[in-house]
């Protein structure tokens, strides 16, 4: 199987040649890949050397966190990479944005009101959780649609507050 | 003389101080919250007891009920940690009333340090400089801050009197907003410690933040412990201390006359046991009185390393009434010792705190490392209280020791289930600026970006694509093996176990 992973805009090229070996961008590796006692963390020997990371599965593709640093990674294999030249992309700007709670906690404020205009970064929601206040921010620029909540409310893990479209 | 000590707090600290209990040979009595059930201070205490639900207000700030715990459990002293009842002269005064030692200083000298306008206004007739404010004016409206702000200056601080940690503080650049940042201060510091007064501060600029330890015995002997570098904090929150100060350095004269104004300001209101004294410190290293925090702090850790001293047993020694085992004279700094505060906060996300459950747990040991924790695989990270999920601490010979000891440790840490801020500490000690020892407070928020720290460092995208198209490989992998039903070769039962293993 081939896979074309993106990280930073620099593709590679990942072929499974079979258990024990792949080619990456034409080259053969030798890997020993493992999960460490089922927990998102993966040790993975290459040649010989041996790297640890954490992998999360996020909105936008895989997350890689590997010495202390942050990688993106969109891991498509040909089959999907076809398909997506085929429908073109999205535009992301066009989509409705829905903010969700990034965690549990109960809302403080909400300084914007249904059908207000908002510029990128504006503060949509005051959010208070382990005893911090957390200002979450718009994406995008829009019009602020349905908002959920209000003052004094607890809200749950993902729970959506409002949307902007 | 007391030999059961309850411990009024939870988390590590609550721990720690059950460690310093278990060797002095005392027993130990933790209080919980419904939420805190099964955490590392209930298992390792000798006696256990319910306070309520998981809110601060209905468990650990009930002061009157945790007494009532300590006087049937027969404990003769309470320690209170530090946040929560560590700093209530109410509090402490309650549990001398009932007969019980507190450990911590008298009720007078928390009142008296306790509101900061107060302190100020103390320490500065025992001749102790302090950062221009509104100190010792008592509680003032918002009409009155607003007049009595150009005095001071722009840009200022906003801090609740009653406060610490960060909480209920706004930073002012001009008058047009500070009426809505005064609104929210009040807001927090009311919902933080149930006191929503506020005071004005002059924000001194380049300044640094290092404080003294002290400890205090009931025999009038006062001894400080040197310093402690406290300049690296986002939103007021220290997130690094290190000692020495690597601002202070080798200038031994700047280091003794701090400390010996810190025991000063100590002495002006008779305090007992541990204490510090922070200060700021500008560039031209002029020192101005900051405020004095009269309790065991969270950094206690980086002064014992250095110094030999195990402060949280010469805390119970102390308020046993018996006398310090050190004098000023037997008090050296032997290397270099950086304290890294792992917060349950996602650095790549705005620093949003993370809840959930820690699956995996692999701690950092080895030479000179130190973790304090209260939290194991399978505990949950509530949004109840703090984020803070351990302290990790590593001692050097030199801080360029320390330095590399710290990165070592850092990627050995291992922790799965939530987001940690442990990358925010690798790109810290990467970091030129923090090597060199050229900080000040405000640099994790005006010098410093995950991204820019990445930068010039060794690019491992290559490695990283190879481990994000394995773990999607062997997910595609398994999901074909549970369609293709008709190419198994193994037994039904067999693949229906491993796929609900899967689905956990």
């Amino acid at each position: 199987m081939n896979y074309v992973t993106t990280i930073g805009g620099r593709e590679f090229v990942v072929e499974i040649v079979d258990e024990r070996h792949i080619m990456v961008n034409g080259t053969l590796c030798e890997v020993d890949f493992d999960n460490v006692s089922d927990q998102p963390v993966f040790s993975l020997l290459l040649n010989g050397q041996s790297y640890e990371s954490y992998v999360y599965s996020g909105d936008e593709g895989w997350e890689v966190l590997l010495h202390g640093s942050l990688y993106l990674a969109k891991v498509e294999d040909e089959r999907e990479r076809r398909l997506r030249a085929s429908t073109g992309s999205r535009v992301a700007d066009r989509e409705e944005f829905h903010l969700r709670a990034p965690m549990p906690g109960l809302v403080v404020t909400v300084p914007v009101v249904e059908g207000e205009k908002i510029e990128k970064g504006d503060v949509l929601l005051i959010l208070e959780s382990m005893k911090m206040q957390n200002e979450l921010r718009s994406p995008r620029s829009g019009k602020v649609s349905r908002v959920r909540v209000k003052p004094g409310d607890s809200v749950e893990q993902r729970q959506t507050l409002l949307s902007v479209v | 003389m007391f030999n059961k000590v309850l411990i009024a707090n939870r988390g590590e600290i609550a721990v720690r101080i059950i460690r310093a209990c278990r060797e002095l040979g005392m027993q130990t009595v933790a209080v919980f919250s419904e939420a805190d059930r099964q955490a590392l201070h209930v298992r390792y205490a000798d006696e256990a007891y319910l306070l309520g639900p998981p809110p601060s207000r209905e468990s650990y700030l009930l002061g009157e009920k945790i007494i009532d715990i300590a006087l049937k459990s027969e404990a003769g002293g309470i320690h209170p940690g530090y946040g929560f009842l560590a700093e209530r002269a109410d509090f402490a005064q309650a549990c001398l009333d009932a007969g019980l030692a507190f450990i911590g200083p008298k009720p007078s000298a928390i009142a008296a340090m306790g509101d900061k306008a107060v302190a100020r206004s103390t320490v500065r007739r025992a001749g102790v400089p302090v950062v221009p404010g509104t100190e010792g004016e008592g509680s003032l409206g918002d009409e009155e801050l607003l007049s009595l702000a150009p005095e001071i200056g722009f840009p200022l601080l906003i801090k609740a009197t009653a406060g610490g940690g960060g909480k209920g503080m706004r930073e002012v650049n001009s008058l047009e907003e500070m009426p809505a940042l005064l609104h929210s201060a009040r807001r927090e510091a009311e919902a933080s410690f149930g006191d929503g007064n506020v005071y004005l501060e002059k924000l001194l600029e380049g300044a640094r933040h290092i404080e003294i330890q002290v400890l205090a015995d009931a025999h009038g002997n006062v001894i400080h412990l040197g310093e402690r570098e406290c300049s690296l904090q986002r939103r007021h929150q220290k997130l690094l201390e290190e000692t020495p100060s690597p601002f202070v350095g080798d200038d031994e004269e700047l280091r003794q006359s701090m400390g010996a104004l810190a025991v000063r300001a100590a002495q002006a209101v008779g305090y007992v046991n541990a204490g510090t004294i922070e200060f700021l410190v500008d560039k031209d290293k002029n020192y101005y009185f900051l405020e004095m925090n009269t309790r065991l702090q969270v950094e206690h850790p980086v002064t014992e390393m250095v110094t030999g001293v195990d402060i949280v047993k010469e805390q119970i020694r102390i308020a046993r009434g018996r006398q310090m085992r050190y004098t000023q004279d037997d008090i050296f700094m032997n290397g270099w010792a950086i304290e890294c505060r792992i917060n349950a906060e996602d650095p790549y996300n705005n620093f949003l705190p993370s809840t959930g459950r820690i699956t995996h747990s692999l701690l950092p040991t080895g030479p000179g490392v130190r973790v304090d924790t209260g939290v194991y695989p399978g505990f949950e990270i509530s949004p109840y209280y703090d984020s803070l999920i351990s302290k990790l601490i590593v001692w050097g010979e030199t801080r360029a020791e320390a330095i590399l000891r710290m990165r070592r440790s850092l990627e050995e840490y291992k922790i799965a289930g939530v987001r940690t801020n442990i990358p925010f500490h690798q790109n810290l000690m990467d970091s030129h600026r923090f090597m060199g020892g050229q900080y000040d407070t405000r640099f994790v928020e005006k010098r410093f970006s995950m991204e820019a720290a990445e930068e010039g460092k060794t690019d491992q995208s290559g490695i990283a694509a190879i481990i994000a198209t394995l773990v999607a490989h062997q997910q595609t992998q398994r999901a074909a093996h549970i369609i293709q039903r008709g190419e198994r070769d193994t037994s039904n039962w067999k693949w229906l176990s491993r796929w609900e293993r899967l689905q956990r």
